[in-house]
């Protein structure tokens, strides 16, 4: 058979600036008491715009993306786990939620030192498993709980009234806070906040459309020690200040053809989030010249899409590009709220039917062969629906390939199961290990 | 030119050898605590039945879960491509393929090429395969080559309410307690089981060109169960199971 | 009178098909009982909540991922079988994520004339939830009102939230005799009637029901009562289940469950706009896990419930993978036990082992019966 064609690769250059961020990110939310300053912990979709009205040093942690980082300490994870096992809650519940419980529970922070206990919990209710989290967090650590519920529909059916039902919500929380924390809110804080929210996700989803390129210039494990920094804190303009500099790159990237995956020659995406202890299984399909481009996940999560001139999909204008100047408290809120409500990762929470138009709409236009769907037993919230997706992928006669496991409890994981599976599915798509690409990875 | 295929299960390993697209002999061997060593043995026992050298041997291509620890093989198939390929070989009309073994099954939807389109594979909560039936017929306290003939016995089917293997057990349990017959403890067995592997099936669509494969298709309890379940009086099953996919595998191109 | 409504619960199709064929009207399958039934009783339709069947079923698998509540897939599987044919529309409450999921694959396989989704907070203990919700009602006041082709006056809508609160009266008054010391009925039979209200026309469902209060003061059981015990569920119409618990020395006497009383405890109280009152009702009413934001009240109406009806205990029936119970049980427990209520937890999924169940009912009777000696 024909030898594959073999794409220049290159590493990134803004790589260790995004590990750079991370590790400081911890540090300061850990020390933000030290410091005089406020801290607050919930959801990785939380209004986090919001609280960044209290001051110049408001510090935040997401549970989300902490339980993920130790997953990747697979002792810990199981230990945090046994923990929020041992105090009856079932196993099935959230893993993120039973890991962070976990290292509460243990009074032992990840990062080093004792768990930083938070000024309050900010969350948004939507997934009822998110929702009990916080509750259960803030009763435990004695904090106020602001929990802003847009249970109003997916976007496309949003009304005014749906709109102010959060909005409302959302001026009442500043003043919770206020009250909580003694502080006087800053109007221009917060307008500041979310034109940087809007410019982060903006660029994250600019950056996932350069993803279009064949060969692709980022593949989707690297693609995750990117969006997270989304996760922690969107409405930080460092991190803005990041995918720009992220985006410049991959521009670059696409106009000097360099490919993430060598031997690119079969394109997918997966869904929900990975087994985060088992990433080597991206790296196994790389050995077939498979590249997962991303999914509605990594790209919707907290990128912010929307419909382009030409029809395309690709990032949604700011309100900054298309020349809003936001006065007033209420303008702010009601662009944060509108913003949010436009998440792709949202939708499905409706309608499976939505999410499905959302996935062929990727297919197409970023070129795919295949979808891989990880049937998640560790998050309810994003696998709601994934059969019905399945479904419609398959009607719309895209391959379709599903695994069981867990992102963060590696219990519900089976790496050999697993592995023969994405084999078979290699098989269906008529691929087989290119020499080339086992030898490298081989040697690495 | 010999091709043999050796399918490396979790609790027997099956050999075929083929010759110009002819069955020239078989072998099963209990897997055992060395795969490799057991392989060998039903190789050499397969050679002899066909009254032949290891030299005449021209490939070995291994499938099944221990494919991957045979050093010697020239190479391996997954399950659901060795599954297809026998069992179209053996039922040129066949198009679903329901593979049940001791650990796992898988349901596939083939081509007339045997070529994969789809497939299923039993996920935790639904634990279709022969270890269910095993520790059933441990708790009724019946040989497991038994438990189908017994089943066929039932004179009424209850349902087996548990959904888990673990619970299952208990339930035979206060079932035989409140001297329910053995035989319709049994055949709620093979319902639960049958239900568990025909809702597996439905993932990939039930088309009623299909064959049963894998070991616990010899439990006549099973079929019959499967028979009722998928409301098919004729559901065609391999007439040796258990070597299906060891012959995909000795006519697959391996890699 | 009292076995009219088990007779209704095994006959339901049959009993939905008859009521169409008498009525000429249409029936709307629910999932969740958020639903604001008042509507479609205002519209002239039955409500039929969607229940499972509680038999071993193969067909879910292609639509719904088996990690989700068993509950829902059973539900959905009595669509798949072809059982509730006779549904001219599906409607859904924004509530859990297991059902959204039972209501989008039925309204994408199914054939249904009228699906609607109403969105519905879920922190509706906050003031905003009321003006917010009301819009809702409204919104799906008009869908009904376009399907039908006929307007809802407020006269209608007075006549709705009438036959609902009536029912919902009726309901609580027959759970007041389970207060009394040997309770005229079983927990099997309660469940019987409080779940049946939930499918069968509202107003037949309460003339039974005073039929049936009118004999309870007569009414003495060939049996001895024993433990009073306290049902908290997730949702529960597992009959055989209360079956046996009954048999083996106790009475079960107040539930706090989603197919018992949180569907019917409240009524809607009128305050001049009708379709505020409907949907504060829905607001108000004893919440499920799901919507018990942020107040988190549930747990004190729960222990007010044991006490009320002197419960000497409470069964916690966990279905299998319901998060949002989940959530709560651990606490619920702890929570109860230190306020005097011991507690047994059983996971339940829509088939239950009930020889195991039965030791470990038997074995919590025991200790509570230990208890009192000293």
């Amino acid at each position: 058979m024909a030898t594959p064609t073999k794409y220049p690769t290159e590493a990134l250059k803004c790589w260790p600036k995004a590990k750079e961020l991370r590790q400081q990110y911890y540090k300061d939310y850990a020390s933000a008491h030290d410091r005089g300053g406020i801290r607050w912990s919930g959801g990785a979709w939380a209004f986090d715009a919001v609280p960044m009205g209290l001051g110049d040093d408001v510090h935040v942690m997401t549970g989300e993306p902490y339980a993920a980082s130790i997953a990747f300490d697979r002792k810990f994870a199981q230990e945090c786990q046994d923990a929020t096992d041992a105090r009856g809650w079932a196993r099935d519940l959230c893993s993120y939620m039973r890991i962070y419980w976990g290292s509460m529970y243990l009074n032992r922070f990840f990062f080093g030192g004792e768990f930083p206990k938070p000024d309050f919990y900010y969350q948004t209710q939507i997934c009822c498993s998110h929702a009990k989290w916080d509750q259960e967090a803030s009763l435990y650590e004695k904090v106020p709980f602001y929990c802003i519920d847009v249970c109003v529909g997916p976007y496309e059916t949003l009304t005014e009234e749906r709109l102010n039902y959060v909005v409302k919500q959302l001026h009442d929380s500043i003043e919770g806070m206020e009250k909580t924390t003694g502080r006087k809110y800053d109007d221009e804080k917060l307008i500041a906040a979310v034109h940087n929210e809007c410019r982060s996700t903006s660029l994250w989803a600019e950056i996932c459309t350069l993803n279009k390129a064949i060969p692709a210039p980022l593949d989707e494990k690297t693609m995750f020690s990117l969006y997270v920094l989304n996760t922690l804190q969107r409405s930080s303009k460092q991190i803005g200040d990041f995918y720009e500099e992220l985006r410049d790159e991959v521009k670059d990237r696409v106009a000097r053809g360099i490919a993430a995956v060598p031997y690119e020659r079969c394109r997918i995406i997966t869904d929900t989030q990975p087994p985060w202890g088992f990433l080597k299984i991206y790296r196994y399909m790389e050995q077939f010249g498979v590249v997962s481009v991303g999914s509605l996940y990594t790209f919707g999560l907290e990128g912010i899409f929307g419909e382009q001139e030409d029809g395309s999909w690709g990032p949604r204008k700011t309100p900054q590009q298309l020349g809003i100047k936001i006065k007033t408290r209420d303008e702010a809120l009601r662009i944060t709220a509108d913003w949010n409500l436009s998440r792709p990762q949202w939708q499905h929470f409706y309608d499976p039917a939505i999410k499905t138009r959302m996935m062929l709409r990727i297919v197409n236009e970023w070129k795919l062969n295949g979808v891989i769907l990880h049937l998640n037993r560790g998050c309810e919230g994003l696998t709601v629906g994934s059969s019905e997706n399945r479904l419609g992928l398959i009607k719309a006669g895209v391959p379709v390939m599903t695994y069981e496991g867990n992102m963060a409890d590696e219990k519900e994981f089976d790496e050999r199961r697993t592995t023969s599976r994405i084999e078979s599915f290699m098989e269906t798509l008529g691929l087989e290990q290119i020499p080339g690409a086992v030898a490298a990875q081989a040697a690495s | 030119m010999i091709k043999a295929g050796i399918d490396v299960g979790a609790k027997t390993i099956k050999v075929v050898l083929m010759e110009d697209g002819k069955i020239r002999a078989k072998a099963k061997v209990l897997s055992g605590f060395d795969q490799e060593e057991s392989a060998k043995e039903a190789l050499e026992q397969a050679l002899k039945e066909a009254g032949l050298s290891r030299e005449a041997i021209g490939s070995i291509v291994t499938t099944g879960n221990g494919r991957k620890a045979i050093s010697y093989a020239s190479g391996d198939v997954t399950e659901p491509r060795a599954a297809a390929l026998g069992a179209v070989f053996l039922y040129p009309s066949v198009r679903t393929v329901i593979d049940i073994g001791a650990e796992e099954s898988r349901a596939i939807k083939c081509d007339s090429s045997g070529k994969v389109l789809d497939f299923a594979v039993n996920e935790k909560c639904a634990a279709g395969s022969g270890a269910f039936t095993e520790a059933m017929a441990r708790a009724l306290e019946v040989p497991l080559e038994e438990m189908g003939p017994l089943s066929l016995k039932a004179t009424q089917s209850i349902p087996m309410n548990a959904q888990c293997a673990v619970f299952a057990e208990s339930e035979v349990i206060s079932l035989i307690h409140s001297k329910t017959q053995k035989a319709d403890i049994a055949r709620a067995v093979h319902d639960g089981l049958s239900s568990r592997v025909v809702a597996m099936v439905r993932r990939v669509g039930l088309d009623p060109e299909l064959v049963l494969i894998g070991g616990v298709a010899h439990n006549p309890g099973f079929v019959e169960s499967f028979k009722r379940t998928v409301g098919i009086d004729d559901v065609r099953t391999a007439e040796e199971p258990e070597f299906v996919s060891a012959i995909g595998a000795a006519l697959a191109v391996g890699k | 009178m009292v076995e009219k409504f088990k007779e209704w619960y095994v006959n339901r199709h049959t009993y939905a098909k008859q009521w169409k064929e008498q009525t000429g009207g249409k029936i709307i399958g629910t999932f969740c009982t958020y639903v604001p039934e008042e509507i479609l009783v205002a519209a002239k339709m039955l409500p039929a909540r969607i229940l499972g069947s509680h038999e071993p079923q193969d067909v879910t698998e292609p639509h719904i991922f088996g990690m989700f509540c068993p509950f829902c897939r059973d539900a959905l599987a009595q669509g798949l079988k072809g059982r509730f044919n006779y549904l001219d529309g599906v409607v859904l409450a924004h509530s859990c994520i297991h059902f959204r999921q039972t209501f989008n694959s039925w309204r994408i396989h199914l054939p249904v004339e009228f699906s609607y989704y109403i969105p519905m907070p879920n922190t509706v203990q906050t003031p905003h939830a009321r003006s917010y919700h009301r819009v809702e009602v409204e919104n799906f006041k008009k869908a009904i009102e376009e399907y039908t082709g006929r307007p809802i006056t407020e006269q209608h809508l007075d006549r709705g939230i009438e036959i609902l609160n009536r029912n919902r009266r009726l309901l609580r008054k027959v759970y007041e005799c389970r207060k009394l010391d040997n309770p005229p009925l079983t927990g099997e039979e309660a469940m019987y009637m409080a779940v049946t209200s939930q499918f069968i026309d509202k107003e037949e469902h309460s003339n039974v029901l005073e039929a049936v209060l009118k004999e309870l003061p007569e009414r003495k059981l060939p049996r001895d009562s024993g433990i009073r015990l306290m049902a908290v569920g997730s949702e529960n119409d597992d009959a055989e289940f209360f079956k046996m618990v009954e048999s083996v020395g106790s009475t079960v006497v107040i539930d706090e469950q989603c197919a018992g009383s949180r569907y019917f405890w409240n009524e809607s109280v009128p305050n001049g706009d009708r379709l505020a009152a409907i949907a504060n009702r829905y607001l108000d009413r004893p919440p499920c896990p799901v919507k018990d934001y942020p107040a988190h009240s549930r747990f004190q109406h729960v222990l007010n419930l044991a006490k009320d009806y002197r419960a000497q205990g409470a069964i916690i029936m966990q279905e299998k993978f319901c998060d949002p119970h989940e959530g709560d049980n651990p606490r619920l427990k702890k929570f109860l036990e230190e306020n005097g209520i011991p507690t047994l937890s059983l996971e339940f999924d829509s088939t239950n082992p009930l020889g195991p169940f039965r030791i470990r009912v038997e074995a919590f009777l025991e200790t509570i019966r230990g208890e009192e000696l000293f």
